[in-house]
């Protein structure tokens, strides 16, 4: 593949790495000189020291036709504007950019960024997808989000507090692997009794996460 | 007609005191600051970036027939101009452009590009005429 890193630091000094071999083609620039010569000993390779919104720079650096094109400097703006000119006047196929702002990454993609990162947007998603913060409920998902691994906190303030897991009766919808208190995990068994502090870890499906996630956030009356 | 003017530079705001003359004209800059000196301006003025699309859309975006965009870096002004022209059809887009080179990037988007740099070049040889060079 024939891949071009335009701009960036740590994170085109990683792709570098990962992608510089026989296979692939690599060409990369960067605006900054100190960035240049960084990349240029660290990895053995020749970096452009030149601008990727530049049209005469991207010539210079030979991009043209390129597989990929990703760019990663700090200004959302001009990652765009690199990524157009890849594609518009150089014929490269598919473009990455990273972009700082996480509003950007869906105006990105309704402008034909083909794809868009942003490390705070995937942190929101993953928050939204995996944890209550009510409760500081932590799920793994495994098997395609068929199984669920629990991580529940138990409180002064829940019902369960207090409570043996026998009497609370989840044994039809999770199996309690284990309940993690002062730092060591008990294998609990029916009369294992819940104190606060504790963290109860189960296993279920889809299904019964939600009634799980109830029972386990009650409230004491 | 409804027209939003981006970026209230020297050249922004005038042009949106010549629009203001006979269209409804609204005024966007991310810099609060850049809001002096408009005495000969009616229109409406907002403090806010324009690449966020909720600040476009409380600017009425999407009554808008044409959209001025003068802001003072030429990679913003083209980014604007796409996302005016393919999210919201704007009829008539100019963006200012230092370096004329970068029409290419907005070539057959209809996009109208104002050069200030080529202009001062061809108002000068028109002055002078190419004997006297």
């Amino acid at each position: 593949m024939k891949i071009v890193i335009a701009d960036g630091s740590h994170q085109a000094d990683y792709i570098i790495g990962m992608y510089n071999n026989r296979e692939n083609e690599l060409i990369v620039i960067n605006s900054t000189l100190s960035v240049c010569k960084y990349l240029s000993a660290k990895n053995g390779i020749s970096v452009l020291h030149g601008k990727p919104t530049k049209e005469s720079d991207l010539f210079d650096a030979g991009i043209d036709n390129a597989d990929l094109f990703i760019a990663l400097s700090e200004n959302d703006v001009d990652n765009y504007v690199a990524c157009k000119t890849a594609k518009k006047l150089f014929n490269v196929r598919r473009c990455i950019a990273t972009v700082i702002n996480p509003k950007n990454v869906d105006l990105f993609k309704q402008l034909g960024v083909d794809s868009v990162i942003s490390s705070t947007y995937l942190l929101g998603e993953q928050i939204k997808n995996t944890s209550h913060i009510e409760n500081l409920i932590n799920t793994l998902s495994l098997e395609d989000n068929k199984i669920n691994i629990m991580e529940i906190l138990v409180r002064e303030e829940n019902e369960v507090c207090g409570k043996t897991l026998k009497d609370i009766r989840v044994s039809d919808i999770a199996s309690v692997s284990s309940v993690i208190r002062h730092g060591q995990p008990l294998i609990p068994n029916g009369d294992t009794m819940l104190e606060a502090g504790d963290k109860v870890l189960l296993v279920t499906t889809k299904e019964h996460y939600d009634e799980l996630a109830e029972i386990f956030q009650r409230k004491k009356a | 007609m409804n027209c939003i003017v981006i970026g209230a530079g020297r050249l922004g705001k005038n042009m949106a005191i010549m629009l203001c003359k006979k269209h409804n004209v609204m005024l966007i800059d991310i810099d609060r600051s850049a809001f002096g000196d408009l005495d000969e301006y009616s229109g409406f003025m907002e403090v806010g970036d324009a690449l966020d699309r909720e600040v476009l859309e409380n600017c009425g975006i999407r009554d808008a027939g044409t959209v001025v965009i003068m802001t003072e870096d030429d990679n913003k002004n083209i980014m604007l101009a796409d996302v005016c022209r393919q999210i919201y059809n704007i009829e008539n887009v100019y963006i200012r452009l230092k370096d004329s080179r970068k029409e290419k990037l907005v070539a057959d988007e209809n996009v109208r590009c104002v050069c200030p740099f080529d202009l001062t070049l061809e108002n000068f040889r028109e002055h002078y005429g190419e004997a006297t060079l």
